[in-house]
């Protein structure tokens, strides 16, 4: 097991503004955690200053003149989560750590298919390399896996590279349509990224395309029929 | 009453013409089919047909199962259509309009700016909505409109026209052998090896002197919406009597090589978007004076045939110009070079300007007597796509 030790720290300063950190961990680490004061406050005495995560104090408070720190070993997802520094003196002030697994990204936008076709969904990892990746789709309001190698002819999972994965899903039919997730497990935990599938049939776009033909087809028509009413007209004239 | 073609038909032929590059190449190397056709059958069948092509092409693609069925049908079908459309329609508001002909091909052409800023949102909304099947599908349905576009290129006579030679191939022959149509045609193959350039690396170089996303977005559109100014600027004031058209194009010409040439001193986004309005003016400029000055050189006679040429010359330079700037880049590590030899190329297709018959005499007013050549609206007729 590899251990890296980490440095976090926050200053506690203006007060009525919550300071917030996001720290994104993938393997097991210890971490040392604190929170510094800043200078104008040096001059106040007998201060408090609690750890807590949740609704839990910690103790072990390692105390330097205007800082302090605690240690923590992250082993295991049990350990992750809000850690909070909270000074008590006139104001109460906080700042907070969010010890958290890697974050997954799906797609904003819908993926947009049409039926027969062939959907390829990707996952990106930033930075980390997740140890497995697995692929659920939603059934009702529940998430299933997606088992490729027992429907080989229908979905396809490939590991593009370290951090990316490909899902493509082939002969698409209305009933794929909906919410996909890929997953991606690292040492400390699980991560999702959200995509949604949408699958149309080719009368969706068709409805259009038959209106601007329409709409082709009158223009010329009065094109030509202006002509022979004005080529008429001189005949006459 | 002949009726006013800019408007209508040159947005739609920008619409068509915006969706993809490759077909550029089509576009211009079908230059001469276009116009040998449209001689032979008329420019508004020609049209018509051409229309029905590209929207053909793109509504093919649509259905496609592979890549090569693309490039099939959206690169090649869909360009030939385009090039169909192209050479007849601005050889005839060159014909119908000699009095007032540069700005007849500036506001002609403008369509393309205008369908380009229009298509550059609406791309991406078909894609989101439709996905890329259907925003073919739906892309096709307005290329059809070039259909109704050209319907409206009427047949009519034209008064004080010169007649050239009727038959279609002794007309092409003779061009080869025309000194002054040659040097014509050599100067936009120059012209267009460097024309391309800001327009395809752009967003790159954009992206290299540190602008992101956003910001590079916004320069591109910057030039692509002056560019339809220049467009119509530069046909209006080539009308006003006072100088032979190719003086015009010469300094419009000159004017864009200097202006790619001072393009690598953008170095910041406000001086690269300065410079980018600046380039996109002036090569919207050159469009309508390319075209109308063709009939300056070879007369209107000929006109239909010698636009239908001259684009095939240039694509050339147009195929070859973009690629030869990014391998510039590459060999030197950023795009200074690569806009400096863009500029150099139209400084010299300026010079080569100099040396046509119409530029140093003056000719008899800008219209239909002398047997002015119908404008042939050749080169660059629409500004790169966005990225799609």
């Amino acid at each position: 097991k590899m251990f890296f030790v980490k440095n976090f720290f926050t200053l506690l300063g203006v007060s009525g503004t919550s300071m917030e950190k996001n720290i994104t961990l993938d393997s097991a680490a210890r971490i040392e955690l604190s929170c510094r004061l800043d200078n104008k406050y040096s001059h106040l005495k007998s201060l408090q200053v609690t750890w807590k995560r949740g609704n839990e104090t910690l103790r072990h408070i390692n105390k330097t003149e205007n800082s302090w720190s605690i240690q923590l070993r992250i082993l295991d997802n049990s350990k992750l989560g809000s850690y909070s520094c909270t000074l008590r003196g006139e104001e109460e002030i906080s700042a907070m750590f969010h010890l958290q697994v890697p974050k997954i990204e799906g797609k904003e936008k819908p993926i947009v298919s049409y039926e027969g076709d062939t959907a390829v969904m990707i996952c990106k990892s930033f930075g980390y390399i997740p140890i497995a990746w697995t692929w659920y789709m939603t059934n009702g309001s529940e998430q299933v896996a997606i088992n490729d190698s027992l429907l080989a002819d229908k979905y396809v999972i490939n590991r593009i590279s370290a951090n990316v994965t490909n899902l493509k899903i082939l002969k698409l039919t209305k009933e794929d349509d909906g919410i996909y997730w890929c997953e991606a497990a690292f040492e400390l935990g699980r991560s999702k990224g959200k995509l949604k599938l949408k699958v149309l049939s080719l009368m969706v776009p068709l409805k259009p395309f038959l209106a601007i033909v329409a709409e082709v087809v009158v223009l010329v028509t009065i094109v030509f029929l202006y002509e022979m009413y004005s080529k008429k007209k001189e005949k006459c004239a | 009453c002949l009726r006013p073609l800019g408007g209508a038909f040159g947005a739609r032929a920008g619409a068509a013409a915006w969706v993809g590059s490759a077909p550029l190449a089509a576009l211009q190397l079908g230059g001469p089919l276009g116009s040998a056709l449209s001689t032979r059958f008329g420019a508004r069948p020609v049209a018509m047909v051409g229309g029905f092509l590209s929207g053909l092409g793109l509504f093919l693609g649509a259905f496609a199962t592979h890549m090569t069925h693309l490039y099939l049908s959206v690169g090649l079908l869909a360009g030939l259509g385009w090039a169909l459309v192209f050479t007849p329609s601005l050889g005839t508001v060159g014909r119908y309009f000699p009095a007032q002909r540069a700005l007849a091909t500036g506001l002609a052409v403008s369509g393309a700016s205008v369908s380009g800023l229009a298509l550059g949102p609406l791309v991406p909304l078909l894609l989101d909505t439709y996905g890329w099947r259907g925003a073919l599908l739906l892309l096709a349905a307005i290329s059809f409109n070039l259909v109704a576009a050209g319907a409206l290129l009427r047949p009519l006579p034209v008064p004080n026209e010169s007649p050239g030679p009727p038959r279609d191939r002794p007309g092409l022959v003779r061009l080869l052998r025309h000194g002054p149509f040659l040097r014509y045609a050599l100067t936009f193959v120059l012209v267009d090896a460097g024309y391309y350039v800001p327009f395809v690396h752009g967003a790159a170089r954009a992206h290299e002197v540190g602008c992101d996303e956003h910001r590079a977005g916004l320069v591109m559109a910057a030039m692509a919406a002056v560019d339809g100014g220049g467009r119509i600027a530069a046909g209006w004031l080539a009308g006003q009597p006072a100088t032979p058209l190719l003086r015009h194009l010469f300094a419009w010409v000159l004017l864009t090589g200097l202006v790619l040439l001072l393009l690598p001193l953008g170095t910041s986004f406000g001086g690269l978007l300065a410079l980018a309005l600046a380039y996109g003016f002036c090569a919207g400029a050159l469009v309508p004076l390319q075209f109308a000055g063709v009939a300056e050189v070879v007369g209107t006679g000929q006109l239909v045939h010698a636009i239908g040429l001259m684009q095939m010359f240039e694509s050339f330079g147009s195929l070859l110009g973009a690629p030869f700037a990014g391998w510039l880049r590459d060999m030197t590590g950023n795009y200074t070079i690569s806009f400096l030899a863009a500029g150099a190329f139209l400084l010299a297709g300026s010079l080569l300007i100099l040396t046509l018959p119409g530029f140093f005499h003056t000719s008899q007013g800008s219209g239909g007597k002398e047997g002015s050549p119908a404008p042939a609206p050749d080169g660059p007729e629409t500004p790169p796509t966005p990225p799609i």
